[in-house]
């Protein structure tokens, strides 16, 4: 059944049922208003639809109603019908709240993890091939010149295991922001896209405290994906990056003066690349929004907010 | 009014009359308007799932008392087949709920304690209890 049918084979029951139970106000007609609201919720509609039918049949009721005294009666009884209704979506909702606690818990787990692997990957690892490194120095002193250029390969094929290792660790949790924090690992970001690319980028940072690791990793990605595409496609002079705190989110914009975007294409047509899907994902795990808008004439000013306490 | 009322659970009309007296005992622990309906609402989900997997039951509702502190114990029993797997039952999305989060993990919810046990072919009993805060 489509939501509109649904809305009003619901609506025709509830209608009656408010009636019923305005004229008799019993335990009876509760139930009834129970098991719409019940009906309601396995048939997908939601609970603003519910609260128009609601609204809808007090009309009715109050059309119907012979004088002043029953309507007065009318408007102080309907709302436990009302609330009786509501209440399966009140257990939805409950459940929709453990949920996002129960997601938000896997998120930490997850990126606890990221960051062992990424610090095993990093550091153990690096140091392991750092003293391979030194074993090959030293076997190849004690060869004769014309019989080291095999050993000349494996260390090419190190070096080049290393940078794998080294790239794979930095996906997975920058190190610099365990070493240095999230603001100080911004202010070098923003350091090498301005002598990478030569896009000056001016950084501000304005928290509280610490955030948890999973929001610092997101806006870290975010503000690095934003940057970069700025640099590299949008043709901009300069660049920004805010980061706040305020009441109970983290705000970050990163804005520039460059291209901008096509109004009529958005975020995903002018600015391809897994990158901004990537964002909205992790940033949407998070309970949090991405908002992309034009920087005055031009220019991009990329947002997104992730609320501390869901 | 008793401290203690039992309701048999056969048909419909008597979930009916489960709720109307799990109603009168939330009136008189002080619980509000929403809270109350909270409570019919467990009642009614429970007593659903009697008529539905054990055809007959029972529902005790009592009143508590604690301190200064009240609320309201409901115990629904029914001798049925019984739970194989209360972990799973207890997962939102079992059954052909669609998971919405009703049913038994949603009832676990809307009270402050909630218990149950089960053994295959010696039936089920759910223990809830909700404190009223607002005192």
């Amino acid at each position: 059944m489509s939501n509109l049918a649904a809305a009003i084979k619901v609506g025709e029951r509830y209608q009656n049922a408010l009636l019923e139970y305005l004229a008799a106000p019993e335990e009876t007609a509760l139930l009834g208003g129970y098991d719409l609201g019940r009906r309601a919720l396995s048939e997908g509609l939601g609970v603003l639809e519910l609260a128009t039918i609601h609204s809808s049949a007090v009309a009715t009721a109050l059309n119907c109603a012979p004088d002043g005294d029953e309507r007065e009666r009318f408007l102080s009884t309907h709302t436990a019908f009302f609330i009786e209704a509501l209440s399966p979506f009140e257990m939805g909702h409950r459940a929709f709240r453990d949920a996002n606690a129960i997601l938000r818990r896997m998120n930490d787990m997850l990126e606890g993890q990221a960051k062992r692997i990424a610090y095993a990957l990093h550091s153990e690892a690096g140091q392991l091939l750092a003293s391979l490194h030194m074993e090959l120095a030293n076997t190849a002193r004690d060869l004769p010149p014309e019989k080291t250029t095999h050993l000349t390969k494996i260390r090419e094929t190190l070096l080049e295991i290393e940078n794998r290792l080294r790239n794979l660790s930095h996906e997975l949790r920058p190190p610099v922001l365990d070493d240095l924090g999230l603001a100080a690992a911004l202010a070098l970001m923003a350091q090498g896209v301005s002598s990478r690319w030569g896009l000056p980028v001016i950084v501000t940072v304005d928290l509280k405290g610490d955030l948890p690791a999973v929001i610092e990793n997101t806006v870290y990605r975010t503000a690095q994906e934003a940057l970069t595409n700025a640099a590299k496609h949008s043709g901009a002079n300069r660049a920004e990056v805010r980061v706040r705190q305020s009441d109970r989110k983290v705000v970050c914009s990163v804005r520039d003066d460059g291209n901008g975007f096509d109004d009529t294409g958005g975020l995903r047509k002018s600015r391809p690349g897994l990158g901004l899907t990537e964002i909205k994902e992790r940033v949407g795990a998070l309970g949090g929004i991405v908002r992309l808008a034009r920087n005055g004439d031009r220019g991009t000013d990329l947002r997104i907010e992730i609320p501390l306490d869901i | 009014m008793p401290n203690e009322v039992r309701v048999k659970i056969v048909s419909h009309a008597d979930i009916v009359a489960a709720r109307q007296e799990a109603r009168a005992l939330a009136i008189e622990a002080g619980f509000s308007l929403c809270d109350s309906t909270l409570i019919t609402t467990a009642i009614s989900e429970m007593s659903r799932n009697v008529l539905e997997y054990a055809q007959t039951g029972e529902v005790t509702i009592s009143l508590l008392r604690n301190g200064t502190k009240s609320g309201v114990k409901i115990v629904v029993q029914d001798c049925g087949p019984g739970i194989a797997d209360i972990g799973q039952v207890m997962q939102d999305g079992y059954s052909s709920r669609k998971g919405m989060g009703i049913g038994l993990p949603g009832t676990k919810r809307l009270m402050d304690e909630f218990e149950i046990r089960s053994k295959l072919g010696n039936g089920t009993t759910v223990t809830m209890k909700k404190w009223n805060w607002n005192q």
